[in-house]
C-alpha cells in the first residue's frame, strides 16, 4: 500500500468513524449483551445468575408470548403484501403525465410524513363505536337501495350509449369519460325522482354498531379485528413512503419497451405485469426487505391503542418485550430478552428466505 | 513554610466542613402539573424548614411513564433521594430493596392508618403518603331538578340509586345519560368490595367465581345493557369527567381530582357529591383508596437529609396549604377536623365526603399485591367491555376472566 492509498483508506475510516462507533455501542453491543441477558435470570436490579436455556423453554409456554408471534407474522405478512402491491399501484398512477401531477403526488405522500400517534389517534377516533367508520356504514344501509339504483341505471345507460355510438361505426370505449358523465347525470335524475316518487325508498335503520377495537371477533377466523384496523392504519401510513421507490424506479424502466409492448399489442394491464413488475425487481426486492423488517418490529400502533383492545388481539413480539421490561419495579429482563432475541432471529430468518427465493438484482443485467 | 502548610490545612478544612454541610435533595415525581405545585410547596415550606441545615431542595419532574423512569433509574443508581412511589407500586418497587424502610426514621402515627397499611410490605414502611383520594358519586344538580328526581345521597342503596338515574333518563330522553363509567375496574371493583368481595385470597390468588364479585359486576354492567350508563368513549371522551363536564349525564364516579377539572373546564356546572352507594345485601360501601407516597432512595448519600426533606413535604402547615388551596387531600388524620370540609361549597363538599371514603366500609387501596396494576386489571376490563357490549354473557366472561388471572398468577 503506497502513501496514496494509505491516506485514502485513512480518510475513508475517518468519515466512517462516527457509523461504526454508533453501530459498535448501540447496535453489537446492545445486541451481545440481549443474547447474553437471554440466558440469565437479570431482573435490572439483583446480581444475575446464568439459567441456561430456562428462558426459552418457558417462554414458548407462555400465551402472550404465543399470541404475539402469531400477531406479529400475521401483520408482518399481510401488511407487507398490501402495501407493496398498493405502493405499486399507486406510483403506476402517480407516474402519468397529467396535469397537476405534482399536487398529487404532494398530497398523496402527506400520511408519510404526519406522526404515526397523530395517524393512531386519528384512526381511534375513527373507528370508535361512534366513529366516522360505523356513521357511513349506517348512511349505507340507509342509501343502500338509492345507491344500488344509480350504479345500475349507470351502467344501462353507459351500455345503450356505447352501443349507439358503435351502431353509428364510432370508436367508443365501454368506459368512455364523456359517455360515462351523461350516464350520470342521467342516472341522478332517474335515481332523484323513484326517491321523490316512493319507488325506491331510504331506510331508517338503527345506527351500526361494530366494535372495531373492544372485541376479540376475528376476521375470516384467524384475523384479530383489532389487530386488523393497525393493518389499515399501517398500509395508509406507509404505502406513499413505498410508492415513493416504485416512482424512482418506474423513471428508469426504457420507454421503448412500453412501445414495443403497444406495438405488440398488450393492454396496460399487460404492461404492467410483464414489463413494469419484472422491471421493478430489485426495487420490489427493497421495498418487500424494508416493509417485513419494519413490520416484524411494529410497535407503537399497538401502544396508542393501549387498554382499548383486548391485549391478545394486538400484542406483537416488539410490545410484548417491552411491557414485559417495563412495568415498574423488578422486571422480567432475561425472560424478556429471550423473546427479543427470538423476534431478531425471525426477522433475519424471513429475510434471508425472500432473499433466497426473491431474486434480487437481474433486472437491468 | 509551616505557616503556608498550616494555612494550607485549615483552609482545605474549611471547605470539607462547608461541603458536607451544603448537602443538595433531589426529588423526582410526576410531571404535568406537579412541578409547579411541588415548586411552590417546596419554596414554601421545604426550603425554609431545611435551610438551617444547608439542605437545597430540587425538584425533577419524570415526564412519560413514571413508573418506567423510576425503574431506569433506580436500576442505574441515578434516581432522586427522595421520590414519588404511587400506592399500586409499592410491592413491585420494595422488591428492588432500593426503597428505605422508614421504620424508626420517620413517625407514622399522624397519618391513615390506612395509608400506613398500603406503603407496608412485610412490616417495613417505604413511604409517607402526601396525599388521599377515593371515589364519590357527583352528580349535576340542574339535570336531576330538570327530570324531577330526587339528588344521590348517603342512604342510596344500588337499587335506588340506579332507580334515580333511570327516572332521569326516562324524564329527559335519548340524549341524556343515569351515568358515564368506564369499562374499568378502577371503578367496578369498588361495588365488588361493597358486595364483600376480595381481590387476592390468602394464598394470594384471585377469585371471580363468588357470588359477591357476580353480583356487583351484573349491577355495574347491567347500567350500561339497559342504557341508563354510558362509556365515556360513546360520548367522544377519554374519562368519566369528560363526559360530567359535557352536562349529558346525571352523575359519575370520580375522585377529589374532579373537582379542579371542573373548575377550568365547566365552571358554570352546579355540582354535589354523595358517597357511593352501599350494596343493598351487605348494607357496606366499598371504596378504593389512592395515594402517592414519598420514599427515600436506599442509596441516597444523604439519609438524614433526606429525612428531614420528607418531613418538612407532609408537615401538617404543608398538607393544611394544599388542602386549602384545593391542590390535594391530607394523609393526615387530625387534618379532618380542618374548617375546610365544613364549608358550604361545592368543592368542601366534595373533598370531605370523598376525605371520608377513605375509610367507610370495604376499602382496598387501588393495587394488585405482588402484580403489575396493568397486567391485574386489564383482563376484569376486558370481561366487562366484552359484557357490555353484548359480545358475551356474564357467565362467559368471568370464566375467561378467570382463566386469564390463573395464567398471571401461575407466572
Amino acid at each position: 500500500m503506497n502513501a496514496q492509498q494509505r491516506s485514502v483508506v485513512a480518510a475513508a475510516i475517518l468519515f466512517l468513524a462516527p457509523f461504526l462507533a454508533t453501530l459498535a455501542v448501540f447496535f453489537v453491543y446492545a445486541f451481545c449483551r440481549a443474547v447474553y441477558f437471554s440466558f440469565t435470570n437479570y431482573n435490572l436490579f439483583d446480581q444475575m445468575n446464568f439459567v441456561g436455556l430456562r428462558n426459552y423453554a418457558a417462554i414458548f409456554g407462555d400465551n402472550l408470548f404465543l399470541s404475539a408471534l402469531r400477531n406479529t407474522l400475521l401483520f408482518s405478512l399481510i401488511t407487507t403484501a398490501l402495501q407493496t402491491i398498493l405502493a405499486l399501484l399507486m406510483a403506476n398512477v402517480l407516474n402519468q403525465k397529467v396535469k397537476g401531477i405534482t399536487f398529487f403526488r404532494t398530497a398523496w405522500y402527506m400520511p408519510s410524513i404526519t406522526s404515526s400517534v397523530v395517524i393512531g389517534l386519528i384512526f381511534l377516533w375513527l373507528f370508535q363505536r361512534v366513529g366516522l367508520a360505523n356513521y357511513l356504514l349506517t348512511q349505507i344501509s340507509n342509501y343502500g337501495s338509492a345507491i344500488m339504483t344509480f350504479l345500475l341505471v349507470l351502467v344501462a345507460v353507459q351500455i345503450v350509449q356505447v352501443v349507439l355510438e358503435r351502431a353509428r361505426r364510432l370508436p367508443a370505449s365501454w368506459f368512455d369519460p364523456a359517455l360515462a358523465v351523461v350516464s350520470a347525470l342521467i342516472a341522478l335524475i332517474v335515481t332523484w325522482l323513484l326517491v321523490n316518487f316512493g319507488v325506491v325508498r331510504i331506510g331508517d335503520n338503527p345506527a351500526v354498531n361494530i366494535t372495531y377495537y373492544a372485541t376479540q371477533e376475528k376476521l375470516f377466523g384467524f384475523l384479530p379485528v383489532p389487530l386488523a384496523t393497525i393493518i389499515a392504519q399501517n398500509v395508509f401510513t406507509t404505502v406513499p413512503t413505498l410508492m415513493l421507490f416504485f416512482l424512482a424506479g418506474l423513471q428508469n424502466v426504457p420507454r421503448a419497451l412500453y412501445e414495443a409492448a403497444e406495438i405488440d399489442g398488450a393492454t396496460k394491464a399487460q404492461q404492467l405485469l410483464y414489463v413494469t413488475v419484472p422491471m421493478l425487481r430489485p426495487v420490489t426486492f427493497y421495498v418487500v426487505t424494508v416493509g417485513l423488517i419494519g413490520t416484524l418490529q411494529m410497535f407503537d400502533q399497538v401502544a396508542i391503542i393501549g387498554d382499548a383492545a383486548p391485549l391478545e388481539s394486538i400484542v406483537t413480539l416488539a410490545y410484548f418485550v417491552f411491557t414485559r421490561v417495563f412495568s415498574g419495579g423488578v422486571a422480567e429482563a432475561g425472560f424478556a430478552m429471550a423473546g427479543a432475541v427470538i423476534l431478531a432471529a425471525i426477522t433475519l430468518l424471513i429475510v434471508l428466505l425472500q432473499r433466497r427465493f426473491f431474486v434480487s438484482d437481474e433486472a437491468f443485467q | 513554610m509551616k505557616k503556608i502548610v498550616l494555612l494550607g490545612l485549615a483552609l482545605s478544612t474549611l471547605v470539607g466542613v462547608a461541603s458536607a454541610q451544603n448537602v443538595t435533595i433531589k426529588i423526582n415525581g410526576y410531571g404535568g402539573t406537579d412541578p409547579a405545585v411541588v415548586g411552590d410547596l417546596i419554596n414554601r415550606f421545604v426550603k425554609p424548614a431545611v435551610a438551617k441545615d444547608n439542605i437545597t431542595v430540587v425538584y425533577e419532574p419524570l415526564q412519560g411513564d413514571y413508573n418506567q423512569s423510576l425503574t431506569n433509574l433506580l436500576s442505574a443508581g441515578n434516581a432522586g433521594d427522595v421520590f414519588y412511589l404511587p400506592g399500586e407500586t409499592v410491592q413491585a418497587f420494595a422488591a428492588t430493596n432500593r426503597l428505605l424502610p422508614l421504620n424508626g426514621l420517620v413517625s407514622s402515627t399522624p397519618f391513615l392508618a390506612a395509608l400506613n397499611r398500603t406503603f407496608t410490605v412485610n412490616g417495613k414502611l417505604y413511604a409517607i403518603a402526601k396525599d388521599t383520594n377515593s371515589l364519590a358519586i357527583v352528580y349535576n344538580k340542574d339535570i336531576f331538578d330538570e327530570a324531577k328526581v330526587a339528588y344521590p345521597n348517603a342512604n342510596d342503596t344500588w337499587t335506588t340509586f340506579a332507580d334515580k338515574l333511570r327516572k332521569v333518563r326516562q324524564a329527559l330522553g335519548n340524549d341524556y345519560y343515569g351515568i358515564c363509567f368506564p369499562a374499568d375496574y378502577a371503578r367496578m371493583g369498588a361495588f365488588a368490595f361493597a358486595a364483600g368481595w376480595r381481590p387476592f385470597d390468602s394464598q394470594g390468588r384471585t377469585n371471580v367465581n363468588t357470588a359477591s364479585f357476580r353480583r356487583a359486576f351484573d349491577f355495574y354492567t347491567g347500567l350500561v345493557k339497559d342504557k341508563t350508563a354510558i362509556q365515556p368513549s360513546d360520548l367522544s371522551e377519554g374519562w368519566s369527567g369528560g363526559c360530567f363536564a359535557k352536562g349529558k349525564v346525571a352523575a359519575a364516579i370520580e375522585g377529589n381530582w374532579i373537582v379542579n377539572f371542573l373548575r377550568d373546564s365547566a365552571p358554570n356546572l352546579k355540582y354535589g357529591t354523595a358517597p357511593l352507594p352501599k350494596d343493598p345485601t351487605t348494607n357496606r360501601r366499598g371504596n378504593f383508596l389512592y395515594t402517592v407516597g414519598w420514599a427515600i432512595n436506599a442509596n441516597t448519600k444523604n439519609k438524614d437529609a433526606a429525612v428531614k426533606v420528607l418531613q418538612a413535604l407532609t408537615s401538617v402547615q404543608a398538607q393544611t396549604y394544599i388542602l386549602e388551596q384545593g391542590l390535594a387531600l391530607p394523609s393526615r388524620s387530625a387534618l379532618q377536623r380542618n374548617a375546610f370540609f365544613t364549608k358550604n361549597t361545592p368543592e368542601s363538599q366534595a373533598a370531605n365526603i370523598i376525605f371520608r371514603g377513605s375509610s367507610d366500609g370495604n376499602v382496598q387501596t387501588y393495587s394488585a399485591g405482588r402484580y403489575t396494576l396493568n397486567d391485574f386489571q386489564r383482563p376484569i376490563n376486558e370481561a366487562l367491555t366484552s359484557v357490555m357490549t353484548g359480545q358475551a354473557t356474564t357467565a362467559q366472561a368471568l370464566q375467561r376472566l378467570q382463566t386469564a388471572l390463573n395464567t398471571l398468577q401461575r407466572r
